[in-house]
């Protein structure tokens, strides 16, 4: 029984690395329609920006979490402003533009850094453990979930009760007829992105101490985080908090029996399956386009 | 005089569309003549095929709107059945008891396992590197197209399944060399010929097989199922309404993709002696749709040049490690700014300039004419 429990909190703390990581790439594919091939390197960024700032400034993770927020959605934001926003029309261009727009990322870092394993370490109020259920728990993994489903809830917050949020809406509706309203819609993608690219900033940032920071560390991440999004559907907070840990069970599981690898083969085999049945994703009612 | 120009403009004539490929064609089977190197003729050869795989992209992209980002996937299991096939043909110095590779007596495998057992017939190996990737295309298709999921989607899908296959591939070791993938392999002889992979042979090999592909490819697009696929590219639903199954002729040009890209993966293992996980990774794919993009996703031949100058480039570059990867970061800015400013690539820049030149040539004739006319009105 114990080993049952052990085995549903490796998964909740899988599922919450993936929720992190799928946020905001959930957020701009849903409000903007703009699948970010960049996003495993806005990831990046915040895990480089977290090392730079632990051994340059001498600030800690924590503490350096709010200025990591903000430097790597200032980066997205120019990406934004001087690439996609001349893309407006063209969505299967945008794939090809941040994926052109992460090869630089991820080549720049490469050069000015270079591509050696960083670390950040584990900051010293959670390297302990806890208590959880009469089980053993990291406490760092602990909070992962916590920050998690924290940023999870101000982002609904965010879209749901805030006028920047109802501007987004108003334009994922009809993106003309909130023109006419005076609504600035270059402003609000602007800002959208920015949110998503930070949210990844952050996701990297609190990803470094588990694993080793390379400039490549992206990819492994981002397409983890579309297979949360595929199974979760578009336009969906809920379904990305529900499909997260439901992946993140399914590959703790499988891991579990077999290996990482033979886990990822089949959670993708079951969404590919999946979506010949659901297509629009688990958690999504049918609109009409 | 108008019914002719209505049909110009509904598909344009054959010969303007088929004198580039021809005339690639034939530079491809002269150049062997002019280039007395071995060594530069397996590096042009090697340029070729990522050609090929650049072609049979276009296909699927920029004819079929569909843009596989996991294109490499094919290419890479086209060419694991050629290397698979020559494994077993090395000399018994590399091998086990029993011809098995080198590599399963490494992991203690005893027998060779069953889905190695057909590729010691060459024909086998040959019909499989071009059959399973389309049939992996065309299930994954059926998927994909019967649930009619389409754009960014479909992008997402085949590039995750490939990356998921890679995985694989670097996991189960004792059965597919792993990381190193697999090497020491035997040279292909096919009715008596052995394709040495620095030899003529080989280059022409590789040649006929460009041509081969850019004609099936451009037959393909001119024909009436090819011209049902970019109707749908430019407008799905309208297609639909007009009573055709749309999901049939995508998971068919998905397929014939797939297949042009195993052939070339194929090739692949024969001009490099190797087969590796690198040949389905995203690496290697990314690249794939940049030379697609820069080369122009409408245009075959575009494609396929595109391929050849942008690899060939990075190739002379890559010389010293520093340059490298500065290129990356240039090929990256590259790709964005194509993107951004030349949808149709360099094929489409060319054409507007030919379309630019034959007009002014049109126009100044028109002038001369009209001017000659007044002039013999005036008299």
């Amino acid at each position: 029984m114990d080993q049952f429990f052990e085995q549903i909190i490796t998964g909740l703390s899988i599922g919450s690395i993936l929720l992190l990581v799928a946020l905001g790439l959930s957020i701009i594919y849903g409000s903007m329609g703009i699948i970010n091939l960049a996003h495993g390197e806005f990831v990046m960024l915040g895990a480089y920006t977290a090392w730079l700032f632990r051994n340059y400034f001498g600030l800690g993770l924590l503490a350096g979490l709010i200025p990591i927020f903000i430097v790597v959605a200032v980066i997205g934001w120019i990406i934004e402003r001087f690439v996609l926003s001349l893309l407006n029309n063209r969505p299967l261009d945008t794939i090809l533009a941040t994926w052109g727009v992460g090869i630089m990322l991820q080549q720049a870092v490469r050069l000015m850094v270079g591509s050696e394993l960083r670390y950040v370490q584990l900051p010293p109020s959670l390297s302990g453990s806890m208590d959880v259920f009469g089980l053993s728990v990291s406490s760092y993994r602990v909070f992962l979930f916590v920050v998690a489903i924290a940023l999870s809830v101000a982002t609904w917050l965010l879209m749901n009760r805030t006028t920047v949020g109802m501007k987004l809406r108003a334009i994922m509706q009809d993106r003309s007829v909130s023109a006419s309203f005076g609504i600035n819609a270059k402003r609000v993608y602007g800002l959208t992105f920015a949110y998503g690219a930070g949210l990844a900033g952050l996701a990297g940032a609190l990803v470094s101490p588990l694993k080793s920071v390379s400039p490549d560390m992206g990819t492994g991440y981002v397409i983890d985080a579309f297979m949360v999004v595929v199974l979760g559907g578009v336009q969906s907070l809920a379904g990305t908090v529900a499909s997260a840990f439901i992946l993140g069970e399914l590959s703790g599981a499988i891991a579990f029996l077999q290996n990482d690898t033979v886990a990822k083969a089949l959670v993708l085999l079951a969404i590919v399956v999946l979506i010949r049945f659901r297509p629009e994703g688990l958690f999504t009612t049918r609109v009409r386009a | 005089m108008s019914s002719k120009t209505s049909t110009q403009t509904a598909l344009p004539r054959l010969g303007a569309q088929l004198a580039p490929i021809l005339i690639v064609c034939a530079i491809l089977f002269a150049l062997p003549l002019i280039l007395n190197n071995d060594f530069l003729l397996n590096k042009v050869a090697r340029y070729l095929v990522l050609g090929i795989l650049t072609v049979s992209l276009a296909l699927s992209w920029g004819f079929g709107g569909i843009l596989n980002l996991g294109q490499a996937m094919s290419f890479g299991i086209g060419s694991y059945a050629m290397a698979m096939a020559l494994k077993l043909k090395t000399v018994p110095v590399h091998t086990g008891s029993g011809g098995l590779p080198d590599f399963m007596v490494w992991n203690n495998v005893a027998r060779l396992p069953w889905f190695w057992e057909p590729f010691k017939s060459l024909g086998f190996a040959l019909a499989a590197g071009i059959i399973v990737p389309a049939l992996v295309a065309a299930a994954l298709g059926w998927f994909i197209f019967r649930s009619r999921v389409t754009g960014v989607y479909v992008s997402i899908i085949t590039l995750a399944t490939m990356v998921v296959l890679n995985l694989v591939i670097i996991d189960q070791q004792s059965y597919t060399g792993g990381f190193n993938g697999i090497t020491d392999l035997a040279q292909l002889e096919i009715f008596g010929i052995a394709f040495d992979a620095y030899g003529r042979a080989t280059f022409y090999l590789v040649a006929s097989c460009v041509a081969l592909s850019l004609l099936v490819a451009f037959a393909f697009t001119r024909s009436r199922a090819g011209l049902v696929v970019q109707a749908i590219r430019d407008h799905e639903s309208r297609v639909r309404y007009f009573g055709y199954d749309v999901a049939t002729y995508q998971i068919f040009v998905f397929a014939l993709s797939a297949a042009i890209a195993g052939l070339a993966g194929m090739l692949y293992t024969i001009v490099m002696e190797f087969a590796s996980p690198t040949f389905l990774g995203v690496q290697l794919s990314l690249s794939v749709v940049v030379w697609c993009a820069v080369g122009g996703r409408q245009s075959l031949v575009g494609a396929f040049l595109g391929a050849v100058l942008v690899a060939g480039v990075q190739g002379a570059l890559s010389e010293s490690a520093a340059f490298l990867e500065t290129w990356t970061l240039v090929m990256g800015a590259l790709f964005v700014l194509v993107v951004l400013f030349l949808p149709k690539g360099l094929a489409g820049l060319a054409q507007g300039a030919w379309r630019w030149i034959v007009q002014r040539r049109q126009l100044s004739h028109e002038i001369a004419q009209s001017v000659g006319q007044t002039k013999e009105g005036s008299a």
